[in-house]
């Protein structure tokens, strides 16, 4: 009796899990948006057939926005940067050239530029791209009601950081359209990386026509207007995006993809099995795999522009020292870090300024410059010493190193530690937090040694050494030099550039001789490229590049 | 029972409020600001974006302002999208989260329930310790790995199933493999002790002995008995389920809800830590409620309405 009582038992078993199925299949069928879909994907499946080349790449997340002035993110702005283009654009050198400009005159002083945009610069919606549409989108970022966390970047345009802070008008910054197809910009002065800078999408247009009809045109793809090489075909907001070639755009003809489709799969392993599986064209190595697959044919390493760093903070005890800062940096081996902590093939940091900043002399910054800090146990111990004589100390008082709480921010700063405890024989505790409760810390100068990462926003060195100008929001050392306020004022304004890259270098020389913080390697970017991915351009400062790219 | 309803009905008020107010304290506790970047800043603009979203005004306001907008049922833009209000990211995730909990819920309460069930009338049995083995597995493995593992054997090794997003049916296979095994796992627990339990209580042996039939036994008069404990936790189940998990559908590329819970707090996002408290709050309340109403009809004894004292 009791046997026929489990038959019963497995066939409801098999019921149960056949209604299971079915529930999944009708509930999904009640929902009409999701068949829709899933029809659509079908087509897009088709036409793959017929020949389209549809990239596939992942946005990690949703945007943050697409409107340019307040997106400012990677991943607003590498979709951004294929929809949008501005008076220039980076070429495969990562060299600014012409793109909505056709040229540009700038006058002697080097302060005010003149661009001519070109005739058949469009807009998706058919409408010329016109000088008003730049003033509007820089005045428009500039706004303080629109509260862009990318304005100080414009702050080179004369009449603009008055107009942000609310003390100046809006009529007082210096861009105006002189015609329809004449931008004048008239700057505080002369940024010899102007050209660059403008390649930012916070410097992007805004079709003025469109957005004062419907300030939220950047909200949704059927409202969006783009002027650069792709269009918006769709946005289904947290699950993916669809771009398709952009017919109006002016120099369509070197655009080769037909489509570009971004997931947006927010996890380190998930995109790597959607490569391997044909979802995914390009993704990154998740870092347990970096041995197995960094040295593969199909992966593309190259530079990017900003340093991960530790900084003193010299309002504490001991880092007052000079020569103990000094030391805690001599006794730090960096080729280690990189090659078997952070791995993923990364540079050591010699010096503050990441390579790939190109001078007038056509030499590298970082090359001109030099090594600034070495790896030197014995210098190092020698510095301690004589440092904690200077201070009359006996013992070091407690050191304690932060970080902001991450897998590699760990690792790091375990091998600093080690270091620290083998060269100098210094015992120092770690301590991480919350990125947010760490940041806060380290901007009151509460923490006493401590991890920081910068990435640069525009090609030059300025942009990472004014950091540590007096009373810089980024400053967070509790340093303050007048000299060095000097060096780097003049490294903004000198119009003759090879004396301006002097400037620099000095600052530089002398940022590495207070060692008010502690390089420790550059940042790099690193991708896993299907085969017949081709043409993708990738910038040390700078977003993700289609224009070029092509799939076979 | 119209005025014991009126009476939980004021109760959960009063509880949401003070969840409400709760948040806000912890909310504004705790150091940092939503504007904390990684990316280079100024003052200037440091201080617009506050001004932007009222930051700058003192707690006191800050706090009306959001009652105000609690009770208006409009929680406002969120910080981290400024494109999107909070309403905009519940109204597009929820569904979302709700359709895999459901299915999730479905699949864990059926399968849950027959393997209890079977473990129960094999007990000792070789079936019931493979019921049991798997039970244990499903409690001991973390959902997340479990994930990790279906989509390495089934999508990417075997290629039957797509690995992530979502964007059909298909897509959703291993995500509420993944999610219900937890739940079926405790579901069969609970449901193997109590139906042990029950099926040596008297009527039961009366029941057979006055010859009813096996099966209208175990299902009309055992099992409606040894369910009591799988209906108490479905409320907590439910309530989180249905809301979302964040692990899963940030493996699975899902775009539920579930992130929200997490992410807002990680991007001091004040209006959505608040939308999505308020929402789960007062989501799992009201499931609270509904399991104290299934009692009742479960288990005649329990009477709901005298509860408010006679």
């Amino acid at each position: 009796m009791k046997k026929w009582i489990l038959l019963l038992l497995a066939v409801v078993l098999a019921l149960g899990l056949g209604a299971c199925a079915t529930s999944t299949d009708s509930g999904e069928g009640d929902n009409p948006k999701q068949t829709e879909d899933g029809k659509k994907d079908k087509k897009e499946g088709d036409k793959d057939d017929k020949g389209e080349k549809v990239l596939r790449l992942n946005n990690g997340t949703e945007p943050k926005s697409l409107d340019p002035s307040i997106g400012f993110d990677s991943v607003s702005w590498t979709p951004l940067n294929n929809l949008m283009e501005g008076l220039t654009r980076l070429d495969e050198n990562s060299q600014p050239q012409a793109a909505t400009a056709e040229k540009w005159d700038i006058s002697e002083d080097g302060k005010t530029y003149t661009f001519y945009i070109r005739e058949d610069a469009k807009w998706s919606n058919g409408d010329p791209v016109v000088a008003e549409d730049f003033v509007y989108a820089w005045k428009y970022m500039l706004d303080p009601d629109t509260a862009s966390p990318a304005a100080f970047l414009a702050y080179f345009i004369e009449g603009a950081e008055e107009y942000n802070s609310g003390d100046g008008s809006v009529d007082d910054v210096k861009v105006s359209a002189k015609d329809e197809k004449t931008l004048e910009v008239v700057l505080t002065a002369p940024t010899g990386f102007f050209l660059d800078l403008l390649t930012n999408p916070a410097f992007f247009p805004i079709n003025h026509k469109v957005a004062e009809d419907n300030p939220k045109w950047h909200a949704e793809a059927d409202t969006f207007v783009s002027n650069g090489p792709f269009a918006f075909e769709s946005w289904k907001h947290e699950e993916e995006m669809v771009f398709v070639k952009n017919e109006h755009y002016w120099d369509k003809d070197v655009v080769k993809l037909d489509k570009v489709h971004w997931a947006m799969v927010n996890d380190e392993n998930t995109p790597y099995q959607m490569f391997v599986s044909g979802e995914l064209d390009v993704t990154g190595i998740p870092a347990e795999l970096s041995d197995e697959l960094i040295d593969g044919d199909n992966v593309y390493i190259g530079d990017q522009g900003g340093l991960e760093f530790y900084r003193f903070n010299i309002t504490k005890e001991p880092f007052q020292n000079k020569k103990i800062r000094q030391a805690f940096s001599y006794a730090v081996n960096r080729d280690e870090i990189a090659e078997f902590v952070v791995k993923n093939g990364v540079k050591p940091a010699y010096g503050f300024v990441s390579p790939g900043f190109i001078g007038p002399d056509g030499k590298d910054f970082r090359e001109g410059n030099g090594d600034l800090v070495t790896f030197d146990p014995d210098k190092a111990k020698e510095l301690l010493e004589e440092g904690m004589k200077e201070e009359g100390y006996d013992k070091l008082p407690e050191i304690t190193l932060s970080y902001n709480t991450s897998d590699t921010n760990k690792a790091v700063a375990e091998t600093v530690q080690n270091m620290l405890s083998e060269h100098l024989d210094v015992e120092v505790k770690l301590e991480n937090q919350e990125w947010n409760v760490f940041s806060e810390a380290q901007m009151n100068l509460e923490l006493q040694f401590s991890r920081s990462s910068f990435i640069n926003d525009y090609s030059d060195p300025v942009n990472f050494l004014e950091s540590f100008v007096t009373d810089s929001y980024m400053n967070r050392t509790g340093f303050s030099s007048k000299e060095y306020d000097e060096l780097i004022k003049k490294g903004k304004t000198e119009v003759d550039e090879e004396k301006r890259w002097e400037y620099l270098q000095e600052a530089e020389r002398m940022l590495a001789d207070e060692m008010i913080a502690m390089p420790i390697r550059y940042y790099n970017i690193v991708a896993l490229e299907a085969d017949g991915v081709t043409g993708l351009l990738r910038h040390p400062v700078g977003y993700l590049d289609l224009k070029y790219a092509d799939k076979n | 029972m119209l005025r014991y309803t009126l009476k939980r009905l004021l109760v959960m008020l009063i509880t949401l409020w003070i969840i409400i107010t709760l948040t806000f304290v912890l909310m504004v506790s705790i150091p940092g600001s939503p504007f904390n970047s990684e990316q280079s800043s100024n003052e200037t603009v440091q201080a617009n974006l506050e001004k932007h979203y009222n930051l700058d005004k003192p707690y006191v306001v800050q706090y009306l302002l959001y009652i105000k907008s609690l009770a208006t049922f409009d929680f406002g833009p969120s910080i981290s999208q400024p494109n999107q209000t909070v309403n905009d990211l519940l109204g597009r995730g929820f569904p979302i989260s709700f359709e895999l909990g459901i299915v999730t819920i479905i699949v864990a309460v059926i399968s849950g329930i027959i393997l209890g069930i079977l473990a129960a009338l094999r007990h000792n049995g070789i079936i019931d310790y493979i019921a049991m083995g798997i039970a244990v597995l499903g409690i001991s493995i973390p959902n997340f790995i479990l994930a990790t593992l279906l989509i390495q054997k089934l999508a990417v090794d075997w290629e039957l199933l797509p690995v992530a997003t979502w964007a059909g049916p298909e897509y959703m296979v291993l995500p509420v493999i993944a999610l219900a095994t937890g739940p079926m796992a405790i579901i069969a627990r609970l449901t193997r002790s109590t139906m042990l339990d029950v099926l040596t209580q008297d009527y039961i042996k009366m029941a057979r002995a006055k010859g009813l039939s096996p099966w209208k036994i175990i299902f009309k008069h055992a099992l409606r008995n040894a369910l009591m404990p799988v209906v108490t936790i479905m409320g907590t189940l439910l309530a989180g389920i249905l809301t979302g998990t964040f692990v899963i559908e940030k493996i699975f590329a899902i775009p539920g809800m579930g992130k929200y819970f997490v992410e807002s707090i990680n991007h001091r996002d004040y209006p959505v830590i608040m939308g999505t408290t308020v929402f789960y709050s007062a989501f799992l309340i009201i499931m609270l409620f509904l399991v104290d109403i299934v009692y009742g009809l479960l288990d005649p004894r329990i009477k709901v309405h005298q509860k408010d004292g006679e």
